[in-house]
């Protein structure tokens, strides 16, 4: 079913994908969710489709593909995703790898690592809740013509 | 209460950064933009302000409910109230304009069409139903039921309506299935329990002749007006009769004697006799209950 939210979304993919397409590394954002069906060996298959049908509550991944579309290797990729501020964050999605998250845009590490400050002055654990922003960097130079992905799971508030 | 969470229709917008060295220089762009809309979730919560059964009168009597938006947009409900034959007459299924629980005829007045205006995200209304007792109605317990349904659309969780929801989404149907229903209760007397016991006797005749040896069944209705925990029925074994073994049953299911983990027993020694007792729980309101059980004269 096509419906007018879905259309303007890929509307929007394609003109920003024409503007980013200049510089050697390309990143294609979508914002998909889970679709489950039922494989002929009984076991179910999910499959991560475009959303026509999100409500708050509902899970959602955010994919990032990235492409070295240049001729030259490129040095100290790092991809950056603030969350939109409607979207609670949850985990790397089950393939990726972990990112980096930061609950004030500013010290990224591991969950576990970052605490938050109440406005009473003491700290606590950052829970899943707590994330602004994420962050991945990769180890090694990205030869040309090289791509993966990252993608992380996400609850809509 | 669930949290409403994003109303329909806002955009989630993601753009993600990237930075990376290419001839020694640091650069950075940005990915594309993918924008999403917020479908819109279709739920309602309807709860009657206050318990018990209502007892219904010549004089209008005005039962209050709580209509409670749980959409995540601005939506609209159908209301439909009716009485079950009895008793007592709906007169009318008003919104409480002031929300002050008291039936005003001037301000407090139907909707039009059956229907509520727009309520934002988790805004509620008081809703009352005005009864009144049917002249010559008898005395047969009624129900009075209040449903409201979302006007985009109800049925089964998860049903869409296809760009049906605010913001152009889609409307999407949400746990509670867009409708919600409250029964009342409705009585002529003042709430509370009621034990009606009643017996007959079959002699070994087939009389119904109170002749030694012949069996009296005992019939214990228990009816509830209202929700209640801990219900327990006891009733003695009368002088000059002696317990069936095996005769007690709970609404038609038979019940062992023994104190063992069925609602029901036989004791011999009670502080008034030889006795059968039946646990109830927790009953439902408007329910009834039946205990049954044998004595032979002796």
């Amino acid at each position: 079913m096509i419906t007018r939210p879905m259309t303007s979304a890929v509307l929007v993919a394609t003109a920003a994908a024409a503007s980013a397409a200049a510089g050697p590394l390309q990143v294609s954002s979508s914002i998909l969710v889970e679709a489950r069906s039922a494989a002929a060996d009984g076991t179910t298959r999910v499959t991560l489709v475009k959303p026509t049908k999100v409500t708050p509550g509902d899970k959602v991944i955010f994919v990032l593909a990235y492409r070295n579309s240049g001729a030259q290797p490129l040095a100290n990729v790092v991809l950056d995703n603030p969350l939109p501020r409607q979207i609670a964050y949850r985990s790397a999605n089950p393939g990726s790898p972990a990112p980096d998250v930061s609950v004030d845009g500013k010290t990224y590490g591991s969950l576990a690592t970052l605490r938050v400050r109440s406005p009473d002055g003491s700290t606590r654990a950052a829970s899943p809740n707590d994330v602004t922003s994420v962050r991945w960097r990769l180890a090694s130079p990205l030869a040309a013509g090289s791509q993966g992905q990252f993608a992380f799971q996400a609850v809509l508030k | 209460m669930t949290p409403i969470g994003t109303p329909a229709g806002t955009p989630i917008v993601n753009t993600a950064g990237l930075r990376y060295d290419a001839d020694g220089a640091a650069q950075s762009t940005s990915s594309n933009t993918v924008t999403i809309i917020v479908a819109e979730r279709l739920d309602v919560a309807l709860v009657r302000d206050g318990q018990g059964a209502i007892v219904v009168t010549a004089q209008p009597v005005a039962i209050p409910f709580t209509l409670t938006n749980l959409d995540n947009g601005a939506e609209a409900f159908t209301l439909a109230a009716s009485v079950s034959p009895g008793m007592a007459t709906l007169r009318t299924l008003v919104i409480d304009t002031d929300g002050d629980g008291r039936y005003d005829p001037a301000k407090d007045v139907a909707p039009v069409d059956g229907k509520t205006p727009l309520l934002s995200p988790g805004q509620s209304i008081k809703l009352l139903a005005i009864l009144v007792a049917t002249p010559e109605g008898g005395a047969t317990n009624a129900v009075l039921t209040v449903t409201a349904r979302s006007t985009t659309g109800s049925g089964a969780t998860g049903n869409v309506y296809p760009s049906a929801g605010d913001g152009g989404g889609d409307a999407v149907v949400g746990p509670t299935g867009a409708l919600a229903t409250v029964s009342v209760p409705l009585g002529t007397a003042l709430a509370g329990p009621v034990l009606l016991k009643s017996q007959s006797v079959r002699a070994a005749d087939g009389s119904q002749t109170a002749v030694r040896d012949a069996v009296i069944t005992y019939t214990l209705e228990a009816r509830f007006t209202d929700a209640v925990t801990g219900a327990r029925i006891a009733d003695p074994i009368p002088v000059g009769t002696v317990f069936v073994p095996g005769s007690l049953s709970l609404d038609g299911a038979p019940l062992s004697d023994g104190a063992d983990d069925d609602a029901g027993r036989f004791d011999p020694s009670t502080a008034q006799g030889a006795g059968v007792t039946v646990a109830l729980g927790r009953v439902a309101a408007g329910s009834s209950h039946t205990v049954q059980f044998k004595a032979k004269i002796q």
